[in-house]
């Protein structure tokens, strides 16, 4: 018995590998996973530029320069975080803390202020604290611009032959090689000249901020020089205005939470829907074959129709679970190969889905649908005797199936419980669908299991009646199974 | 020892009595033809042997059990519908039926090269069906059937549709078959091969069965006819249905048309009027073909001579 269930499956399975549809249709997510992570990491290049500084003037200008930037990225990293608190409602972590005020631009004082109480890091810790499961990690970018000391042989050399050396540095192929040389001179602040060299066209961000310090320098200099003590030339250079910031608040932090946490729920039932169809459509054109050619009776005089059933069914799953393999492997290799950029994203999308009790319930839920939904197509294929008529039987079923688990998916993703999710989780037809899609919401163990048990009452029911339908539809030909016919083969005892 | 017993068969669909109360028996390599027109209840029997369908009533003993697809190790069975999947290779379509035979893949490889080159394929054997052509992958067929080398092996309608080369291909391959002890059934309307092959027959009508025993006794069934000359009128000898006369009479001799009675056996006759010194100048017996038998036993209606 057994062995000719499995003989069939083999022959099924073999058949559908041998399709052109099956191999395109299972490279093509690959492929996009493939060019993903291409386009991401050509557009968002996220190291940070590397300058040379080279200050003959003693050195304060340089320091100055370097201690601009610094803050630059500390006030970025400080707005960022303001933003994260926000978008999450963690201010409790620290009501006092400058980064839960979001009402201003962050001044020098403010960051002055946000260093002093340990920067970053401790910020973080304080959240840990307070935030809830589900609430992704805070994410900081890299500084913008990291220093380098400049080589020996740069610092000697002069003119043209410094410009020379700056170039040849550029075009190394070293993985350190700078991108920027700022060169001050030593007649500084009396020659005001600096010189910039790059690799590339001058980022103005950088440009501007280098502007900037070097015009606060050199005015505090002016004004000393005019007899302003040096701590009110300071005072006239840092009366900034103090700018109130009024934007609303980034949108819901808990409903994205939980967007995050059914991405890969929704990915499962997306995913079981669409091998469901086209191992569904491929079964279905293997049975019409056996049927437009004959050959059921040959096949009927060695094996029972159950086997016949049942080693179908088999292969279809082999291949749906084999598709949904390599599609697995593939964004699992796709996410390593991306390590910095994704996995960031992958870990909490994944996180609901990575105790063994819930992958065993994946698992379960996914045969369990695969074996209850392609039933239907092979009873569809034991009736039709073209694609064309088989394909008439196919919209209202696959609409059927579909229009519920869109709806399904749309409450999912509006992030609310609704009764149609509850109500989907208990029709057996859609329980695989809703259980796996409700994984990221979260739901009680006790709906999982007992609609599990309802599904697997529902299959068993469904395979005597398919069973039936399917033993007392072999043989017929030229019968167009209306639905009286179908009801009547429900009935039928074996003949 | 008998391969098949059929006992009281009844086989009724909603409205129809496909088969009626049918009982026969097949021994060992025997080839036992199955005769009957279109609708008379020869596929439908064939398919319950094979448990295909069920019986309404009545019980089938094949190979000592009641019909099982345990059996199927032992049968073979070629469908009167034929096909194969057009995308597979002739070796592995052997292949893949014989393991749902219960045979080992390696022996249903080297069984299926045997067939297929004794086929004249085996140049084709890595070919698939869909290019093949139609006599060819009736010859694939037949094939899977064969490579379990059956005990029991029951043909629908093998004949019909096959070009001749084919034709007398199938007809060695069911002798070679019976010789080495198989019991062969083929069921089938055109009667020539039956003539040619048949140890025993059996003639159904409306799923009942009309006739069951060898050709010479289905023979016997038939009238007899004869043409002979005599001198003396031939109608008055007990067992002669009618004698009547051709032709005008020259120097006493009369030509007769002779139709004897049923069960009446021509020779019988002849021993009565050379007892009885009836003199005769020619006696010449017609012998009827299977033909004649099946359309006097069936009627024109259930014969079908268009193949
Ligand atoms: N599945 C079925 N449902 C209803 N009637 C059937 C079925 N199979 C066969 N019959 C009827 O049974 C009778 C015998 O058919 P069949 O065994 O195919 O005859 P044969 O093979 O001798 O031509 C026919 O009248 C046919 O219409
Ligand atoms: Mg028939």
């Amino acid at each position: 018995m057994m062995n000719n269930v499995l003989l069939v499956a083999k022959r099924e399975i073999r058949q559908i590998l041998a399709m052109k549809s099956f191999w395109l249709t299972l490279l093509i997510l690959p492929v996009a996973l493939a060019l993903g992570p291409i386009f991401t990491s050509t557009l968002d290049d996220d190291e940070p530029s590397r300058v040379v500084m080279v200050d003959r003037s003693g050195g304060d200008v340089a320091a100055a320069i370097k201690a601009r930037f610094m803050a630059d990225d500390d006030r970025a990293t400080l707005r960022r975080l303001s933003r994260y608190v926000q978008r999450y409602d963690l201010e409790e972590a620290d009501p006092q803390a400058v980064w839960t005020q979001h009402d201003r631009w962050y001044t020098d004082a403010d960051i002055a202020t946000f260093r002093a109480s340990g920067g970053v890091d401790s910020a973080l810790e304080k959240i840990a604290a307070v935030k809830p499961d589900g609430v992704p990690e805070f994410e900081d970018d890299n500084p913008r611009y990291t220093f380098m000391p400049a080589t020996s042989q740069l610092q000697g050399l002069q003119g043209e032959e410094f410009g020379q050396a700056a170039q040849a540095l550029f075009d190394s192929d070293a993985d350190d090689a700078p991108e920027m040389v700022v060169l001050i001179g030593e007649n500084y602040p009396e020659n005001p000249e600096i010189g910039l060299f790059s690799a590339n066209q001058p980022n103005p961000v950088f440009v501007s901020g280098l502007q900037e310090t070097l015009t606060g320098d050199l005015r505090t200099r002016l004004l000393a020089s005019r007899g302003i003590t040096g701590a009110e030339a300071a005072a006239i250079q840092s009366a900034v205005p103090a700018i109130a910031v009024s934007t609303p608040p980034p949108g819901g932090g808990a409903r994205e939470a939980l967007l995050v946490r059914s991405i890969v729920p929704l990915a499962l039932a997306y995913i079981l829907m669409m091998s469901l169809m086209l191992t569904g459509s491929w079964m279905l054109q293997g049975s019409v074959e056996e049927r437009s050619n004959k050959l059921l009776e040959s096949l009927l005089a060695c094996i029972r129709p159950e086997e016949l059933m049942y080693g179908k069914l088999l292969g279809g799953l082999a291949v749906g679970l084999l598709m949904i393999l390599v599609w697995g492997g593939c964004a699992g290799i796709a996410a390593y190969a991306t390590q910095g950029v994704i996995s960031d994203l992958i870990r909490p999308a994944l996180e609901p889905v990575s105790s063994p009790g819930i992958i065993l319930a994946i698992l379960y839920f996914f045969i369990a649908g695969y074996i209850l939904i392609s039933a239907m197509f092979v009873a569809i294929g034991a009736m039709v005797d073209s694609m064309s008529e088989a394909q008439g039987y196919l919209m209202p079923v696959i609409l059927g199936l579909l229009l519920p688990i869109t709806f399904l998916i749309q409450a999912i993703l509006a992030g609310k419980d609704s009764m149609l999710i509850d109500l989907l989780t208990w029709i057996p037809l859609w329980t695989p669908f809703a259980v796996l899609a409700r994984l990221g919401l979260g739901i009680e163990t006790w709906v999982m299991i007992a609609a599990g048990a309802l599904l697997a009452v529902a299959i068993l029911v469904e395979m005597i009646f398919i069973g039936r339908l399917f033993r007392a539809s072999l043989l017929t030909t030229g019968q167009k199974p209306t639905l009286k016919r179908v009801l009547e083969r429900f009935r039928a005892q074996p003949q | 020892m008998s391969v098949l017993q059929v006992s009281n068969l009844v086989k009724r669909f909603d409205n129809v009595l496909a088969v009626d109360d049918l009982s026969f028996s097949v021994s060992q390599g025997e080839i036992f033809g199955f005769l009957g027109g279109n609708g008379a209840g020869k596929t439908t029997t064939l398919r319950m042997v094979l448990d295909i369908i069920r019986p309404t009533s009545g019980s089938i003993t094949v190979l000592g059990g009641a019909p099982d697809r345990r059996q199927a190790n032992a049968i073979g069975f070629l469908p009167e519908e034929r096909g194969l999947y057009s995308g597979m290779s002739a070796i592995d379509t052997i292949i893949y039926f014989g393991r749902l035979k219960g045979m080992s893949p390696g022996d249903a490889r080297r069984r299926g090269m045997a067939l297929l080159e004794r086929f004249d394929l085996a140049g084709r054997a890595k070919s698939d069906i869909g290019d093949m052509s139609k006599g060819m992958a009736q010859k694939v067929q037949l094939a899977t059937a064969l490579v379990n080398d059956p005990q029991l092996l029951m043909l629908d309608e093998p004949f019909s549709g096959l070009d001749p080369v084919n034709q007398g291909l199938l007809e060695a391959e069911i002798l070679s078959a019976s010789q080495r002890g198989a019991a062969v059934i083929f069921s089938t309307h055109v009667m020539q091969h039956a003539e040619r092959l048949c140890d025993r027959l059996l003639l159904l009508r409306k799923g009942r069965k009309r006739f069951e025993g060898t050709l010479e006794e289905a023979r016997g069934q038939l009238p007899a006819s004869l043409v002979a000359v005599s001198s003396s009128d031939l109608s008055d000898i007990a067992g002669v249905h009618s004698a009547s006369a051709i032709g005008e009479a020259s120097d006493g001799w009369q030509e007769y048309r002779v139709q004897l009675a049923p069960g009446i056996a021509p020779e019988s006759i002849l021993e009565h009027c050379s007892t009885s010194g009836i003199a005769l100048r020619r006696w010449d017996e017609r012998r009827a073909s299977l033909h004649d038998i099946f359309v006097h036993m069936v009627g024109e209606e259930g014969s079908n001579n268009d193949e």
